[in-house]
């Protein structure tokens, strides 16, 4: 009897404390915007002096694309609501169809690349405007290869049953990263739609 | 009986689950995830990079006082890049860009704030450990894979990196230009790269240990100055070097795959080149809006240990808390918004360059706060000459006298005349360099107590202090003079010009200094190593200081703490309290237990506190008045 009382008031006091955990994904969050922040300041000063931005029309591609991250995004917050009504066959569902998303998302940005390609407009150029949207879009797709490995560890922790504290824990950091991707490249493509 | 086992073992609240299984040799001192450990890591291979650079600086000084002679032995140790015993200019050049670099950023960035911030940050607020101690041993992983790929440069055919510390590009961008921007280039970005995710990942979890686990009572305005110190140090990296990365990525795909980010006009040889378009004022623009701010990087952490180890061995409180962390804050501001007087004669529109001069000019109203604050600090106080104490009070010397430079160099009309010359390398060899090695030196001498329960030897330690200071200003204050005359830097033999020959002769001064500062680290290496095993024993508090990294004990357990981390009623700096029972009083005695020093502004307006402190000193003074009246 006083065993098992002390055992709970153990595990109400060692509860796992995520928040300073939480705080590191924001404080990266930060970082990260901001290495995107030098690439688009980069892209402002150099087609104000020169006079000239990309100067294409950005490929349709992009929009399907962009689509499909919005809606891996919606799924992604489905599987976390599902998670917190302890539904976990849907948590799971979501969670696949978020990574399956995302890989198209993947996919379709190699298409894009491909389509700007025949047009000419090729990474080596000597327009440095149309080489960042290459650089951009790619270092945007490092982020979501890197969203996908925190989809993967939440999948891998729904399938081998961790502590719900710690699956709600991974749930939560992917969910703000994913969604930090998400607005990341709405805000690269509308600003590339802007200084065309 | 397992119930209270079982208790035990879990009775260190957050303390996460690390502690319970045994530590072998590689997880103790290898892959360790314990902040202390992690410091030492830190604070090691800094010492052995410092050592490094600061011999690349004795091979280049050699060049520089004796241009015309020839050294054997140097041939023999590097061989082709010192054919006849004379350093070659290519590898002059190479010498100057790998000392810039591993000083500024794996010694004064890694060593300063990857020691004390790891170090002091959980045990001064009061945590068990980092927020994430596995990102923290990763983030030293990645820092000695940069120090290892920077130091291979050495071992490939065509050398180091030489295009400046600064690696402006086109000549950094150009594998042919010269041989250094070759492999050598392109490992030196490699490194950079590593070393710039190793600094995030530290910096992130110090912010985030700093804002989210100090211990109970801790609030932001009861921290030592310098945790704050570390804390805006952090905040820095992290808004800069992201964008020192996004720089380096534009390099690396010019250098390798041909673009035109900065590139333009360009004809090397007889060959025209296709790049088109890009500006190398670019590069300068991305790499000075981290390279400023890493400068206060570089000093903040020297600041805020200054200050602490100032007040300690002053026994005083420290002058100004509120305005040190205000002029700090200030400090980090400000430092965002002046890159551009890096870039004051590269055509920049004379408005601009005057806004710039302007920001730049402000850094002086919060750097000379701090600096009337630590002198006001040390105004009869009851100063102990330890020597960690002499290496604070030379920062602040190498501050006060490197820092009025800057006031010159601020001009962006003056800078024509003094960019790039040695006027530059005295300014920040001073305000930078020297001040924040000083900083950092007097950290160690101040806390190797803590990170080894040893003292180190205070004679070996004032030999250290005055050869090196002295030298230090023997080296750098003579280049003032050099550069007031228009004496470019980076040039690899002053014999080559009419008006540099007659500064011949004072670089042969600045040499001898060099080497004999040089010699004097010795007796800081063989101190610091002979310390750690053979040193004198250390008492729990051997400084008689405040702050809560000297109420853990002196054998420095995985954890902190044995039992409950202590509460803190109090600031850190109550020294020679008026009315207190010894001159200083620990963060962790609660106000109750000092009920004759107490002040009405301890309380910070606390009625209730205040009507109890009211209360007893009521009853102590009649107390007092009666025994008074019985000796009647």
């Amino acid at each position: 009897m006083v065993h098992t009382l002390k055992e709970q008031d153990l595990s109400a006091g060692t509860g796992f404390d995520g928040k300073p955990k939480k705080f590191l994904i924001w404080l990266f969050i930060v970082s990260s915007t901001i290495m995107f922040g030098g690439w688009t300041s980069y892209y402002i000063v150099f087609a104000a002096s020169k006079g000239k931005g990309h100067g294409l029309v950005l490929p349709d591609v992009f929009i399907y694309s962009t689509v499909v991250l919005l809606l891996s995004s919606l799924f992604l917050f489905l599987a976390s609501k599902a998670l917190k009504k302890d539904n976990i066959s849907a948590q799971k569902l979501f969670l696949w169809i978020t990574l399956v998303l995302g890989l198209a998302f993947g996919y379709l940005q190699f298409d894009a690349w491909s389509a700007l390609f025949h047009t000419g407009a090729v990474l080596v150029n000597n327009n440095a405007a149309i080489s960042m949207i290459y650089i951009v879009s790619g270092f945007h797709l490092l982020h979501i290869f890197a969203g996908l490995c925190f989809i993967l560890s939440n999948l891998f922790g729904a399938y081998t049953g961790l502590s719900l504290e710690k699956r709600k824990f991974r749930m939560e950091i992917a969910s703000i990263f994913w969604h930090f991707i998400d607005i990341l490249w709405i805000y690269l493509y509308v600003f590339l739609l802007l200084n065309s | 009986m397992s119930t209270i086992s079982l208790h035990d073992t879990h009775n260190h609240d957050n303390h996460d689950d690390h502690g319970h299984h045994k530590e072998t040799f590689l997880t103790k001192y290898v892959f360790s995830q314990d902040h202390k450990m992690i410091a030492k890591q830190f604070l090691i291979t800094g010492i052995i990079m410092a050592v490094i650079a600061m011999g690349l600086s004795i091979l280049f000084r050699l060049q520089l006082a004796w241009p015309e002679k020839n050294f054997p032995i140097l041939e023999t140790f590097l061989g082709k890049w010192a054919e006849g015993g004379r350093i070659k200019p290519d590898f002059y050049l190479a010498l100057v860009t790998i000392h810039g670099t591993i000083m500024v950023f794996f010694v004064l960035t890694a060593g300063l704030s990857g020691t004390f911030s790891n170090l002091l940050i959980p045990l001064q607020i009061g945590a068990r450990d980092m927020a994430s101690p596995f990102l923290n041993m990763l983030s030293y992983w990645f820092f000695f894979a940069a120090c290892v790929i920077m130091m291979s440069s050495f071992f490939i055919q065509t050398g180091p990196a030489s295009a400046g510390w600064t690696v402006y590009p086109p000549l950094s961008a150009l594998p042919t230009a010269i041989s250094g921007s070759g492999l050598g280039m392109t490992l030196w970005l490699i490194s950079m790269v590593l070393f710039v995710a190793s600094s995030l990942m530290g910096g992130i979890n110090y912010v985030s240990t700093i804002l989210n686990m100090r211990t109970k009572g801790m609030d932001m305005w009861k921290m030592p100055l310098t945790i704050w110190a570390f804390f805006l140090t952090a905040v820095l990296g992290i808004l800069s070097f992201p964008v020192l990365v996004a720089g380096v990525v534009l390099l690396i795909f010019d250098r390798s795959f041909g673009t035109s980010f900065y590139l333009s006009d360009i004809v090397l040889g007889t060959q025209v080149l296709p790049n088109e378009g890009g500006s190398p004022i670019l590069w300068q623009h991305l790499f000075w809006f981290l390279g400023h701010p890493e400068v206060y990087i570089v000093i903040m952490p020297a600041m805020g240990l200054s200050s602490e180890i100032m007040s300690v061995n002053s026994r005083k409180p420290i002058f100004g808390y509120h305005a040190m962390i205000y002029s700090l804050i200030g400090i980090t501001i400000l430092s965002f918004i002046v890159w551009g007087h890096h870039m004051f004669v590269t055509g920049m529109n004379p408005l601009l360059g005057g806004v710039f001069m302007i920001t730049t000019l402000i850094i002086a109203v919060p750097s000379a706060v701090k600096t009337f604050n630590w002198l006001a600090t040390l105004w009869r106080g009851n100063i102990r000459f330890t020597p960690a104490m002499l290496f604070a009070i030379g920062m602040v010397s190498f501050f006060i006298s490197g820092g009025l430079t800057g006031i010159f160099l601020g001009n962006a009309s003056l800078d024509i005349n003094l960019h790039d010359t040695y006027f530059v390398i005295a300014h920040f060899h001073l305000v930078m360099g020297s001040a924040a090695i000083f900083g950092m030196l007097a950290g160690v001498y101040h806390y190797f107590p803590k990170m080894f329960g040893r003292l180190m030897d205070s004679k070996l330690g004032y030999l250290h202090f005055w050869i090196t200071f002295i030298c230090a200003y023997l080296v750098f204050f003579p280049l003032h003079f050099l550069g007031l005359d228009g004496v470019p830097r980076r040039y690899y033999a002053f014999t080559e010009f009419e008006f540099m020959h007659k500064w011949v002769t004072v670089n042969i001064l600045v040499t001898w200094s060099a080497i004999i500062a040089a010699l004097a680290q010795v007796a800081f290496l063989f101190n610091f190593f002979y310390s750690i095993f053979k040193g004198k024993v250390s008492s729990q508090n051997p400084w008689g200081a405040n702050t809560l990294e000297w109420t853990t004990p002196v054998e420095r357990i995985h954890g902190n703490w044995p039992g409950e981390i202590p509460t803190v009623y109090r600031w850190p700096y109550d020294y020679s309290k008026p009315g207190a029972e010894e001159d200083f009083i620990p963060q962790t005695v609660p106000f109750s237990q000092t009920m004759t020093s107490n002040m009405p502004h301890d309380f910070e307006g606390n009625s209730e506190s205040e009507r109890i402190q009211r209360e007893w000193e009521a009853k102590n003074k009649n107390a007092s008045s009666t025994d008074a009246s019985k000796l009647d």
